[in-house]
């Protein structure tokens, strides 16, 4: 299983009027694995994993999906990826089950009470079944949504952000619950962060980008060493230095 | 690129495309439902308004019908025939300009986005919806229509379905166009949801003949399948029966009206995709 291809993209190129957010990325991710898409603020992370969702078209490059071209197949690449973000909220004016059990038949399942039990069981938060989505706290929300986007059990995750504004035993049990469902069902995982904790304890390959392309792919230790730092850390701060205006003719390559 | 689709890890429920479009239209439709029941003010849409339109343009009617003239007993019944026929179009058209808008407030539009929901799926959903709210608000009408001014409007016969199923394909356009025109400017563009139907509203001559019309905007009128329908209407007011004519023209007007709304939302979604408006909503 971990030779199937769940990701491919390729050559991906996004042009915002004069601004290139994205310059050629291509990414190829198997299943099970589980990869960090890092980079300053500006680096073209959130524009990828749009384009990765089908949300915003690509001006050049192509993604397919578990051998779903995106661009013609996007229902049928959908069914493959669960996706998430710290940002997004819930939709209004429902209790939790219900809204979990929307987005379960959105991805066509008939009956999902059991995997609604079984998601909220994964990050402990059964006892928020019947609560209104405004009665949740910024933390709680952002569980809900991880577990709405996991229901369906996705060949691949997406999840920006996940653990932003979450406090320590929240990211904890969202770090926890995440290696659970990656290690149980194989879903392969891509998700961004500004914490480098988490993706140390949670990633098993980072791609960092800058100035819309990828800099730096490989083992989290091994891109540390690279580029002479100790930790991804190091890495980030030197990339996000880098990313400065005054700094964009220095090479942002280790 | 060449690789053949992998199966999902565990397939749930397994289902036929087609009855996962159903079910996906249904969840929609349901998901409008909750906003709807846990807003009271927006029960006013179904409720409230089309009571007070009925009240309005019934006490219009039975004022104007006092002076016991023939034009005037006419105009009574124009009026009232002419609110009921016009709330198929204004709860047809605001229920699914309002579901997209609801998705934009919320900022829930990428959540949708993301999932297998196709966007004809998405249309049929809050078409759905759109229908319950119609049945709801026309309802309404009737029975107030009835109540108050003991005007029985299934007594104009069946020639009322095919008034309203043309009227209801009209909504169904104009809600398409107003998608399209906020997918491309923004929430900004809402006002339309609303505005349109003032507009159209006195160029339709839901409650007299065109050519009461200043003379300048009566070719606009004839060009509007809306026109037809309720010169349709009143020769079933007048019993004159159904007139087929206008309400051929009516129908293919309004299979048109369709046809470019249907092009122009997706012009402007692909647009949306293409330069990344989501962003507006996250």
């Amino acid at each position: 299983m971990a030779d199937e291809v769940v990701l491919d993209a390729r050559g991906l190129v996004k042009d915002y009027r004069r601004d290139r957010a994205v310059d050629g990325i291509s990414l190829v991710v198997h299943a099970g694995e589980r990869v960090a898409l890092l980079g300053p603020n500006g680096a073209g992370k959130t524009t990828t994993l749009l384009m990765i969702l089908g949300v915003v078209s690509p001006d050049e490059g192509a993604v397919s999906i578990c051998g779903f071209d995106l661009a013609h197949q996007r229902s049928h690449a959908a069914e493959c990826v669960g996706f998430a973000a710290g940002y997004l909220p819930l939709t209004e004016r429902m209790r939790v089950r219900e809204y979990l059990r929307l987005y379960a038949q959105l991805y066509g399942i008939a009956e999902p009470n059991p995997l609604i039990e079984e998601g909220l069981e994964r990050f402990r938060i059964a006892d928020l079944a019947g609560a209104m989505g405004t009665e949740l706290s910024s933390g709680q929300r952002t569980l809900i949504g991880i577990v709405r986007a996991t229901l369906h059990r996705p060949r691949l995750l997406v999840l920006d952000e996940p653990t932003a504004s979450l406090d320590p035993d929240v990211a904890r049990r969202v770090r926890e619950g995440l290696l659970d469902l990656c290690h149980r069902d194989g879903t392969a995982l891509l998700m961004t962060s500004h914490d480098m904790s988490d993706v140390v304890e949670v990633c098993e390959r980072v791609v960092f980008l800058s100035h819309g392309q990828i800099v730096a792919d490989g083992d989290p230790d091994a891109v540390a060493a690279a580029y002479g730092r100790g930790d991804l850390a190091g890495v980030f701060l030197h990339l996000a230095e880098r990313h400065e205006p005054t700094g964009a003719q220095q090479s942002d390559h280790p | 690129m060449t690789q053949p689709p992998i199966p999902l890890a565990i397939t749930p429920n397994p289902m036929t495309a087609r009855a996962k479009s159903w079910l996906r239209m249904r969840a929609i439709a349901r998901r409008h439902a909750y906003v709807l029941v846990r807003s009271p003010h927006r029960l006013f849409d179904v409720s409230l308004w089309p009571l007070v339109d009925v009240l309005l343009f019934g006490s219009l009617a039975a004022f104007v019908g006092t002076s016991g003239s023939t034009p005037a007993a006419k105009a009574s019944g124009y009026l009232l025939a002419g609110i009921v026929l016009w709330h198929v179009i204004y709860q047809s058209q605001i229920a699914m300009s309002t579901g997209l808008l609801e998705e934009t407030w919320t900022r829930n539009l990428l959540n949708l986005m993301v999932t297998p929901l196709r966007e004809v799926e998405y249309l049929g959903g809050v078409a759905l919806f759109g229908m319950i709210k119609l049945v709801i608000g026309v309802g309404v009408m009737v029975i107030g229509a009835f109540a108050f001014f003991s005007f029985h409007t299934w007594s104009l016969g069946f020639g009322l379905i095919p008034i309203a199923v043309v009227l209801l394909v009209v909504g169904w356009a104009i809600s398409l166009f107003v998608m399209g025109l906020v997918l491309r400017f923004g929430t900004g563009a809402e006002a339309l949801a609303w505005g349109v139907m003032f507009v159209l509203l006195p160029l339709s001559g839901v409650f007299y003949p065109t050519n009461a019309l200043p003379t300048v905007m009566q070719p606009i009128a004839l060009a509007l399948p809306t026109t037809h329908a309720f010169t349709a209407l009143r020769s079933l007011v007048d019993q004159r029966g159904t007139d087929w004519a206008q309400l051929s023209i009516a129908a293919i007007g309004s299979l048109i009206m369709l046809g470019l709304s249907m092009w122009f939302l997706v012009a402007m979604l692909r647009a949306f995709r293409k330069r990344g408006y989501i962003t507006r909503y996250t």
